[in-house]
């Protein structure tokens, strides 16, 4: 036998020992997964195929007819309803516009305090971690006192003679046609510019501290050469920071859009009753009158199937564009 | 083209006085090195220039223009950072072309002119590579050639060798100078490595402590130091104290002639004296001579040094290794010569202090 041989065969020996080794800590972790993951949704999975008992609760069982309905309505072939789809569509719209306007916002704020001292930083961060442990019921409160037709903000509009002004101008009417005003005043309850606007204010912390560290970490020489060689301060930013963050953008931008997915109270007070979301049927159907928990199975299925998608395309994008670059 | 003038350039941060009053004119098409120990404020003077800091006092002139209030990306004075400062997004192509992009040249006429640099600094090959793919040598290269692609008046480089090995360091500094001269663009080279220094410029500055010691070609640099820190800073140099008397120095008892002075009797001196101008052994002249006794010796290959213990404090000397040359060992007495024109007269530490 070699010495080469002799050593593989160490190295072999020393491989076993190691995988012995690591065996335990990988059951456990395996056992987590296993726990904590795949036994809650397979059971949400099972549930979505069981029946309601009317006046009762649900029984086990194999059936499509909550999926059915939840694409083309209950009573298919007779009638045919979108509703369900529409709310999908909701839930989408909602999380989409939200997680990219807090992203747009967060940015620039982002950029501005890494350009700040370490202590302003620090003392920015550790504000921002704190307004994290506000509830959303406690955020989306303060936002309905904010928005309010009757205390709030279009109060303000109409006793500052503002709202007469609107009218005046004739851009009371463009509000009109937005769904931002009523015959008379101003009004953000229900708007889906107040869904959107209140929803991404809650992201907004997790936005800058998502950003934070690929923006403090980014070689301002790379800004500085940019300037020496004839780029303004957009150019810079265009040209230089922006690609240079692009992964940690976008990054942020899918990780909000999952989680705005689930937004439930915001929803609930801003969202007009037509435009409302998948979790919120989701929840009706769970606990909610209705009573029909594997109908909310299956929904939340599908909103669960349709986000893995969204980030399956948006990274195939990613990919794509990366090998182009 | 014209020159670059400071007129009394001045940086503070808070009550800290980075650079002091700095008034220098560098030569159109001339290599100046602004050479220094670390935080000595040329590197903030060097981006005072670019534009990347405001002066908090002076002027900055290009020939007649003003530019003291000029941002950076007017300016447009080609800059090599410290670490190349390339953009990774960018192949190599790309990042020397952006300037010329940024600019809405168009695409083809910039990647020919992209192409011509690349040719000028040997990486025609490479367009096509990523930034990651190169070596830290062809990083340089690289931002030497972005930083040119602007025809920029003025070419700046901050310590553009420090992060290379120390082999293509020197292959570096005489491409650069060679460049530099072929192109004859005006060039400020930030270092704190007075062989790149001698190395590369026409012109060196020497700072310390924000301010400027000495001004001029390497050569009266290093042969005629204008102060102590410049003597100690440049080469290597044997200092010790003495009191001025009619004309000659005195020091521990022993008189020494220099090079006429421009003294008062009785005032307190440092003088310096470069190892290798001493003289040791064979047929001394006759005065200024110093009893010493061997320390130490320390043999460096073509040379050897032979730490003195003197009446003036140690003294280190520069011993030439030749045919014939005398073996000197630790303990041996001997005399050692200094040559009047080597000795380097500069106010006391006491003067200086109240001057």
């Amino acid at each position: 036998m070699s010495s080469i041989d002799a050593s593989a065969a160490i190295a072999d020996s020393d491989a076993t020992k190691r995988r012995v080794n690591i065996a335990p800590r990988a059951a456990v972790l395996w056992a987590l997964i296993i726990v904590f993951c795949v036994v809650p949704f397979a059971l949400v999975l099972a549930i979505s195929f069981g029946q309601k008992i009317e006046g009762a609760g649900w029984e086990w069982g194999f059936t499509f007819a909550n999926y059915t309905r939840f694409f083309v309505g209950a009573d298919y072939p007779e009638t045919t309803t979108f509703l369900y789809l529409n709310r999908l569509y909701y839930s989408l719209q909602y999380a989409v516009i939200a997680a990219i306007l807090a992203v747009i916002t967060a940015f620039p704020f982002t950029y501005l305090m890494t350009r700040l001292s370490r202590a302003a930083q620090s003392r920015w961060l550790v504000f921002l971690l704190a307004t994290m442990s506000l509830s959303e019921v406690f955020i989306v409160m303060g936002w309905d006192i904010l928005l309010s037709n009757r205390s709030g903000l279009p109060m303000v509009l109409r006793e500052t003679g503002m709202t007469q002004l609107l009218k005046d101008i004739g851009w009371f009417d463009q509000l009109r046609e937005w769904g931002l005003a009523n015959p008379r005043d101003v009004k953000f309850k229900t708007s889906s510019v107040a869904t959107v606007l209140t929803m991404s204010y809650l992201v907004w912390p997790y936005a800058v501290i998502l950003l934070y560290p690929a923006l403090s970490r980014l070689d301002q020489s790379m800004v500085e050469a940019a300037r020496t060689m004839g780029a303004g301060p957009w150019t810079v930013i265009r040209t230089v920071v922006l690609p240079s963050v692009r992964m940690p953008l976008i990054g942020t931008l899918f990780l909000l859009f999952v989680f705005l997915l689930g937004t439930y109270v915001a929803i609930t007070v801003f969202a007009d009753p037509s435009k409302q979301t998948l979790a919120i049927s989701v929840y009706e159907s769970v606990r909610g009158s209705t009573l029909n928990a594997p109908f909310g199975a299956a929904q939340a299925i599908i909103l669960l199937i349709t986000g893995g998608i969204c980030l399956a395309l948006g990274q195939m994008l990613v990919n794509r564009s990366g090998a182009q670059a | 083209m014209a020159d670059l003038v400071l007129n009394g350039v001045r940086k503070d941060y808070g009550k800290v006085r980075a650079v002091e009053g700095v008034d220098l004119t560098f030569a159109n098409g001339e290599l100046t090195a602004l050479l220094g120990p670390s935080g000595c404020g040329k590197t903030t003077l060097l981006r005072m220039i670019a534009g990347l800091e405001d002066p908090s006092g002076g002027q900055i002139r290009l020939g007649n223009e003003d530019l003291t209030q000029t941002p950076a990306h007017k300016r447009k004075f080609g800059m090599v950072f410290q670490n190349f400062a390339l953009f990774p997004h960018l192949n190599v192509r790309e990042n020397v072309c952006y300037s010329l992009t940024i600019d809405g040249v168009p695409k083809a006429q910039a990647y020919e002119k992209a192409a011509e640099l690349l040719d000028l600094v040997q990486l025609g090959a490479f367009a096509d590579r990523r930034i990651g793919a190169l070596s830290g040598g062809q990083r340089q290269r690289v931002a030497i050639a972005r930083a040119l692609a602007q025809e920029p008046e003025i070419f700046l480089l901050d310590e553009p060798m420090s992060a290379l090995d120390a082999n293509l360091r020197e292959a570096m500094q005489v491409e650069l100078r060679l460049l530099q001269q072929r192109l004859g663009i005006t060039t400020i080279v930030v270092t704190h490595d007075q062989r790149e220094a001698m190395t590369m410029a026409d012109k060196i500055v020497v700072m310390s402590n924000g301010r400027v010691e000495q001004f001029g070609p390497p050569q009266n640099i290093y042969h005629k130091p204008e102060n102590a820190f410049v003597a100690d800073f440049i080469g290597r140099a044997n200092f010790f104290d003495a009191v001025i008397d009619g004309g000659k120095i005195t020091s521990a008892g022993l008189t020494l002639e220099t090079d006429p002075l421009n003294f008062k009797a009785g005032s307190p001196v440092r003088v310096a004296i470069r190892p290798e101008k001493t003289m040791l052994d064979g047929d001394l002249p006759t005065g200024n001579r110093v009893p010493a006794e061997v320390t130490f010796v320390r043999d460096v290959g073509p040379v050897r040094d032979l730490h003195l213990s003197t009446p003036l404090g140690p003294v280190i000397v520069e011993y030439a290794i030749g045919e014939g040359a005398r073996t000197f060992v630790v303990g041996e007495k001997c005399e050692v010569h200094f040559p009047p024109n080597a000795l380097y007269v500069y106010p006391g530490t006491e003067a200086r202090k109240a001057a």
